[in-house]
Formats: C-alpha cells, structure tokens, sequence
C-alpha cells in the first residue's frame, strides 16, 4: 500500500523571509507606478492623435495602438532587453526593460481609454469656452479634460492592477519582483504552495489598497464633489465665496 | 455708421453639399434688439452661430465694428481679426446652457473671467459674485449646476456670458429646453437685460417676449430671410408665410 506523503507546511517561511518579499512587492509597484505615469502621458498624446483632424496623425496612433495592445507583456520584455541590446547593442538595465515595456503596452490601452472619455464630452462644453473667447489649450485643460478623467479614472484603476501583475512576467528577465523573490526562496526550501500563496497574498492586497486609492481620486474629480483631497485644497477659496456670498446677499 | 455693430454680409454656409444659408444680410444696430424666428432648419441658428464665428461662413463677411472677422481668403489681403477677439466681445446663450458641470456657479464665471481678461483668481470671484448677485442666484455659489433646475442654470449661464462686458449677446432659442414653470424666470432677466440697454440677438420661439422686447424682428425660411420688420412687425407683417408661422406658434 502507497504511503500517503506527509504535507508539511512551513509558513513561518512567509515571515522569515518578509523583507525580500516586500521587497519585491516594492520593485513590482515601483516599476508599475513609474510605467503608469509614464503610459498615461504618452496615452494621451495618442488619444489626440487618434482625434486629430490630421490623417496621418490619427494612421500613427492607430498603427501604435493595435501593434502593443496585441503584444503580451512576457513578449514586450523579452523583446526590449534582449532584443533592443541584440539590434543597437545598448543594454538596458532591467528595471529600464520592465518600465518600457510596460508603457508601450499599456500607453495603448490608455489612448483607448481616454479617447472614448474624451469623446464623451458633449460638444457644447468646448462651444461654451470658445463662445467666451477662451483659448483652446485652456479649454482643454480646464474644461475638457478633467471632466474626461472622471469618466477615465476607475478604467485607468482596473489597468494599473492589470500593470502590477504583468511585472510577474519581468522575472524572466530577472527583475528581483515578487515571483522572482518566491523562485529564489523555493529554490533553497521546496515550499511552492506556501510561498505562491504568500505571493497571491501580496498581490490580492496590492489590488484592494489600489481599488481603495483610485476610489479616493474619483471622488475627488466627482461632482458635486465627495472628496477630503480637494475639499482641503479650496478651503481658502471657499472662504472667500462665504465672504461674498454674505456681501452680495 | 457708429451704431452699426455687427453687420453680416451674403453669408453663405454649407453643411456637407447641403446649403443651410443662400446669402444673407443683416445688420445689427448697437442697442437694438433682433428677435429671429422661423420653422426648424430655417437657418436661425446657423445664422446666430456665424455672428461668433462658432461658424464659419462659406462666402460672405462678418464685420464687427468695422474690424471683418474669420478665415476665408480676403482679396485685398488686409489681415482679417481673429475669432477669439470677435467672442470677448460677443456674449452667447445656449439652448442645453453648456454650463460647466464639473465647477459650482461662481467658478463658471470665475473661471471665464480670469481666463479670458486675465484677472487674479480673487478678483475674477469677486466679479462672478457681483454677477451672480445681479441674476439674483448669489446664494447658490457654491452648488454644482447638477443642483440648480434648469432656469437657474440658464441664468447662471446668462451671468456667465455678462462677466466679460459684451458688447453684443446672442441667445439660441434660450428657453426652449426649459420647463414651462422656468420659463418666465429667465425671460425676466433677458428683459431687465434688455432694458438696461444691451445689444441682443435673441432666436426664440416665445412670440410674446419677440414681440415685446424685438425692435428688428426677423422669420428666416429655408435659408433666406423671408421677412424684416420692426417693432410692428407682428401687427404688420403681410408676408403670408410669416403671418401662418406666427399664428401657430402664439
């Protein structure tokens, strides 16, 4: 008769080995964090490309977004350490590598996004700011755009969690993030189960506190407004309407 | 020639390979108030919208105090006034108000304000609450236009347009997307407008009003002006389409 093996688990893994852990957690957001400021702006431009009355502005953008948002992050990678060093013989680091890959894809994803949310702006509000005599760019900026972050903000929350896993796949290139923080500690214990649900652990957790934060800035760009954030930066000027408004009244 | 303000001169506009516009001319004296009315897809409020240059003509000349205004290729080649100069001086009402939803009521104006004349944020509240107080809503500051029904949010947009001094204010059929009850707020403050001597094209469905505050009164069909009056029209007017579209209308 077949022994039935003994399961032994050994958690106190998971806290003997917390600081590489969150070490690589942090890679993981750093990395992210740097590709989401950097995909978003690149994101936009191409979202105004795409709504450019140029045609070869809008072929551009629209090459750029069907090429990376059909390359999978793994490919991406691989592509920009190995290949980018291969063709043009300069080395990225791999931390570089992550970020670059990362912004290509997601810069794609982005550009979708704020295109419908910038499209979803009735017309009437850029007539309203033209009729007053405001300049384009000001309409834009103060008019136009953060009405279309409201639309925009909890898409660019369910990306950003999809951009901190994607680094999962940075390990190939040896990006000390979790996965490869938990293959590293495997190598020496043999404890999968333990320290790939440390690593699930790490990133369910990662996910809540960023739903959690992208909830906090959509109600900041809401309105009327439910946010602390910037009800505390108008309080002066909340201030002063009072003011008037006792003046006036 | 000083009390011509805005003159517009055979203005064509095309929309795709349809013409909306078949050369039109008119004149609007300073003080006086144009009321234009007309059946849907007249022509009335492409015509309101060619005054600012929200469109721009085909053919033809938008002249505004004698400075001629727009793109379009001038044979002279005198440089022709930019759009933005021709809207600070132009004020507009729109039907849907086109406030800002994302700013209360003082920073709609406030924002217009400042932007647009380049005064500090504090004075450009100041000014928006002087605004706001003379349309009677300064309690209402800070609410969102979300808040506000949609007279308040008409008049709101009214102030808003005022707080940079026009010289001239268009209003595109301002309460045609107003409750019944709403109606006669705004058309109180368009009147206390009127009366304090603004220059007004008003494209407007309310015969009533028309008739009470139009010293030039238009009916636009199919692209033409069909017929002109003056205060009288409505008792006068012996163009028998005018007459039938009045009549369905009152």
């Amino acid at each position: 008769m077949e022994e039935k093996p003994t399961l032994n688990f050994m958690w106190h893994l998971v806290w003997d080995y917390r600081v590489d852990l969150l070490k690589g957690l942090w890679t993981a957001v750093s990395v992210s964090i740097t590709s989401l400021i950097l995909s978003l702006i690149l994101g936009l431009i191409f979202a105004l490309f795409k709504m450019s009355k140029y045609s070869i502005l809008r072929t551009i953008s629209g090459v750029y977004v069907n090429i990376f948002r059909g390359i999978p992050a793994l490919v991406s990678v691989i592509w920009v350490y190995f290949g980018w060093s291969l063709l043009f013989g300069h080395n990225f680091t791999v931390y570089q590598a992550g970020v670059i890959a990362l912004t290509l894809l997601y810069s794609a994803f982005f550009s979708e996004i704020f295109r419908s949310a910038l499209s979803a702006i009735h017309k009437g509000q850029r007539e309203a700011g033209l009729a007053l005599g405001m300049g384009r760019i000001r309409i834009f900026i103060s008019i136009v755009m953060p009405q279309a972050l409201k639309i925009a903000i909890p898409n660019i929350g369910s990306m950003y969690i999809g951009m901190i896993k994607d680094t999962s796949t940075f390990t190939v290139i040896g990006l000390a993030e979790v996965v490869r923080v938990t293959q590293t500690i495997n190598s020496q214990y043999f404890q999968p189960f333990v320290l790939y649900t440390a690593a699930a652990g790490l990133y369910v957790a990662i996910a809540f506190l960023v739903d959690y934060l992208f909830r906090i800035f959509e109600g900041n760009f809401s309105f009327p407004n439910q946010g602390k954030i910037t009800k505390f930066l108008s309080k002066k000027k909340h201030a002063q309407v009072r003011e008037l408004i006792i003046k006036n009244s | 020639m000083s009390d011509q303000l805005l003159k517009l001169s055979k203005v064509r506009k095309s929309f795709g390979t349809a013409e909306v516009l078949h050369g039109v001319d008119l004149t609007i004296k300073s003080g006086s108030h144009t009321v234009i009315f007309g059946p849907s897809g007249s022509g009335k409020s492409t015509i309101l919208r060619i005054m600012n240059l929200l469109e721009e003509p085909n053919e033809g000349s938008v002249i505004f105090q004698g400075i001629e205004y727009g793109l379009g290729v001038d044979e002279d080649n005198t440089p022709r006034g930019k759009a933005v100069n021709l809207r600070r001086q132009v004020g507009m009402v729109f039907q849907q108000f086109n406030l800002f939803p994302h700013l209360t009521a003082i920073d709609n104006i406030a924002l217009a304000v400042h932007s647009v004349t380049g005064k500090s944020k504090v004075d450009a509240r100041e000014r928006a609450a002087s605004e706001l107080k003379k349309v009677g809503l300064i309690k209402w500051a800070l609410n969102f236009p979300g808040e506000l029904s949609g007279g308040q949010q008409q008049r709101v947009a009214i102030a808003r347009a005022l707080s940079l001094d026009p010289k001239l204010m268009l209003f595109d059929e301002p309460t045609s997307a107003l409750d019944p009850e709403l109606v006669g707020e705004v058309l109180a403050t368009m009147r206390d407008l009127a009366d304090s001597g603004m220059t007004m094209v008003v494209v407007t469905h309310e015969m009533n009003f028309a008739r009470e505050i139009g010293d030039q009164c238009i009916f636009m069909e199919a692209g033409y002006i069909a017929a002109t009056g003056g205060s009288d029209f409505f008792d006068t007017c012996t163009n028998t389409r005018a007459q039938q579209f009045i009549g369905s209308v009152l």
